[in-house]
């Protein structure tokens, strides 16, 4: 199935040639990567291996040093002003804690990108929201609170809120399920799960996971020296590595049992 | 996936260009009425969307067709908040009595109204807003309380803070020497720029006004002993306590906030390790150390913008304004300048850390807290002043 919806899919982000370090330490050097609209896309690597770098790169937090990086065939180097609002627009973000703003409430940290980039009649907006809280599996009696309030896993949920709050083409995930515990990483795999089926979202995720890795993820892209050595599914990069940290990854004790699990 | 399928218009589609800008169509019949939604029903045009609907007009159900259809054969695509509008849009006309059907939906439209009747998103109730004349009672109370507790805390941290600093006395091995100093370089050396500058203008200043004022007296001359008095008795150390609460006092509790909200502080306390002495005392200790030495600075430097006015107004060359002052200001208001300074350095540093120790969790309640510090930190030491200048005038000093 994966297959078949890459090879006709059209890339929604090319990525090409990218090039990116801090002071002499090279974090990505002519890194190439392609992310196909409807897909859920894991990024693994090294610890410290720049996944977290590539997501700020293609998100615009991070200046690169050369390459491209296209959002649906546009350079987004040479986007205008009105063209990268839009796209932030069309692309929600889940930073690894939420990053929820915190001296508003669980409903106003959803509300906020639709006050920036649109304007809705309250009611509406409250109407909304409510709907986006219940979607990520928060109760509604969560929404009036801080977010210093909520446990981990709530914020990251009430986070997940907010990215999807203007229905956006792709949301960028850093770490979705890291500090959960299992349990609660699965239903927060589950959740993704059912909402890019439904929602007909492009997820690109970065992860350490391999539980969710062998969940939800469509295809894996692997980060290793400095560029994407591999990209597949989890099974074929299990099944032929290739590379020794593949291989170290795939083939080590959790895989298997993380595997075992799913079949 | 599925409602990616349909909304072939790509993600730079403007109104007008290549985007089918949404609407509704009524048709009105005998049998049956229909809505036809037209275009891109997405969360940009809700606003222009919810109007529309607010003003289709249909005739009295029990008149005319009770039914009604929603055509959504020629919707070019939908998102949650677009779904959301067209099941209000059902909720609203099945309210008012029509049997209301939604037809030629795709596979992608049907999941997409199911998840969402299958979450509540209704307004649950906001809490009720209280009458302003019990907001008025409660703050009041609230404010009295706050001080009160303010007074209790800050009392109880003396305490603490002294048997800490007794206990170090008897085993002087456990005072921690590189924080101390640490912050008496931040606290005291960093700030003697600032201190400098602002006591010589605000000396400067002082002289020339009370020259101005006392030459129609012939009296310029005393205005050396006025500005002796004021500077060595009051501005010196009123000028720097203040400067170092905002500077200091504002740091402290940034940092011991900031260490409260990654739980540092309790990870200390499991540690075994007691954060009154290793956060507190240092701290307060430097201050006690670096407020007199600034205010010293402070004196001198007030005297020196007194000393260069003089000589500009009056034409008196530097060892004349020395020898008038001599004469004229005892030496005893500097001592009272100084015996101050202690005194609202712990002032300062308990207020500071104090309020670093109440911070929670947000980034608010850092700000709240940070500017209570300042607040209360330059209040305190202004009382302390007022107590000092009234108790030693009495005692003829």
């Amino acid at each position: 199935m994966v297959a078949q919806r890459t090879s006709q899919a059209t890339p929604l982000i090319e990525v090409s040639h990218l090039r990116k370090s801090f002071g002499s330490q090279v974090i990505f050097d002519d890194l190439n990567l392609d992310v196909y609209e409807g897909e859920v896309l894991g990024i693994v690597g090294k610890s410290g291996g720049g996944k977290s770098v590539l997501l700020r790169c293609l998100t615009g937090l991070e200046q690169i040093a050369g390459g491209d990086i296209n959002f649906f065939g546009e350079n987004i180097a040479k986007m205008s002003k009105k063209q990268h609002r839009h796209l932030e627009a069309r692309s929600g973000i889940l930073f690894q804690d939420g990053a929820l703003f915190s001296a508003l409430t669980v409903l106003q940290n959803i509300q906020v990108p639709m006050r920036e980039h649109i304007s809705l009649p309250k009611n509406i907006m409250d109407e909304l929201a409510y709907l986006k809280l219940s979607l990520v599996g928060l109760p509604s009696n969560a929404a009036h609170k801080l977010p210093s309030e909520l446990s981990g896993g709530m914020r990251k949920r009430a986070g997940l809120a907010r990215a999807l709050a203007l229905d956006p083409k792709i949301v960028f995930l850093d770490e979705p399920t890291a500090g959960l515990d299992p349990i609660g990483a699965h239903d927060f795999d589950m959740l993704i799960n059912d909402l890019q089926r439904t929602l007909g979202l492009t997820v690109f995720m970065v992860t350490h996971d391999l539980d969710s890795i062998f969940a939800i993820c469509d295809r894996v892209a692997v980060l290793a020296d400095c560029h994407i050595v591999r990209t597949g599914t989890p099974t074929q990069l299990q099944n032929d590595p290739g590379h020794p940290w593949i291989k170290a990854y795939f083939c080590g004790a959790r895989a298997r049992a993380a595997q075992q699990y799913e079949e | 996936m599925a409602v990616a399928d349909r909304s072939g218009a790509g993600m730079f589609q403007k109104v007008g260009h290549n985007a089918v800008t949404p609407s509704l169509k009524l048709n009105k019949g005998n049998d049956q009425h229909s809505i036809a939604v037209l275009g891109t029903w997405q969360v940009r045009y809700v606003r222009k969307l919810a109007k529309e609907i607010r003003k289709v007009r249909l005739p009295d159900p029990k008149k005319s067709s009770p039914v009604l259809e929603i055509d959504m054969a020629n919707l070019a695509a939908l998102d949650t908040a677009g779904a959301m509008l067209i099941l209000d849009m059902k909720a609203l006309f099945s309210s008012r009595g029509f049997t209301v059907k939604i037809i030629n939906e795709r596979e992608a439209d049907r999941i997409l109204f199911e998840l969402i009747s299958r979450h509540p998103r209704g307004n649950i109730a906001d809490q009720k807003k209280s009458s302003m004349v019990l907001n008025l009672v409660r703050d009041v109370g609230a404010l009295f309380v706050n001080m009160l507790r303010d007074i209790v805390e800050l009392t109880s941290l003396i305490g603490q803070v002294t048997v800490s600093i007794v206990g170090l006395i008897f085993r002087p091995w456990r005072i921690k020497i590189t924080p101390l100093i640490h912050h008496v370089e931040h606290a005291g050396l960093k700030a003697v720029a600032i201190i400098a500058l602002i006591c010589f203008l605000i000396g400067a200043v002082i002289m020339q006004q009370s020259v101005e004022q006392l030459r129609a007296y012939s009296a310029e001359y005393f205005s050396i002993d006025m500005l002796g008095i004021l500077a060595l008795r009051e501005v010196g150390v009123l000028l720097t306590s203040i400067m170092i609460a905002g500077r200091s006092g504002a740091a402290f509790t940034a940092e011991i906030g900031s260490m409260k909200m990654r739980e540092e502080i309790d990870a200390m306390r499991t540690l075994g390790i007691d954060p009154v002495e290793t956060l507190i005392v240092p701290r307060v200790m430097a201050l006690i150390i670096a407020v007199p030495l600034l205010t010293f600075i402070g004196d001198m430097m007030c005297l020196a913008g007194g000393a260069l006015v003089s000589y500009q107004m009056l034409d008196m060359d530097f060892q004349s304004f020395l020898e008038r002052l001599k004469d004229g200001v005892d030496i005893r208001h500097f001592y009272v300048g100084l015996i101050k300074t202690p005194f609202v350095a712990v002032i300062i540093g308990l207020v500071g850390t104090l309020e670093g120790m109440r911070v929670e969790g947000s980034a608010e309640s850092l700000g709240h807290h940070v500017r209570a510090s300042v607040v209360k930190a330059i209040f305190l030491v202004i009382i302390i002043d007022g107590m000092f200048a009234m108790a030693l005038t009495a005692m003829g000093i």
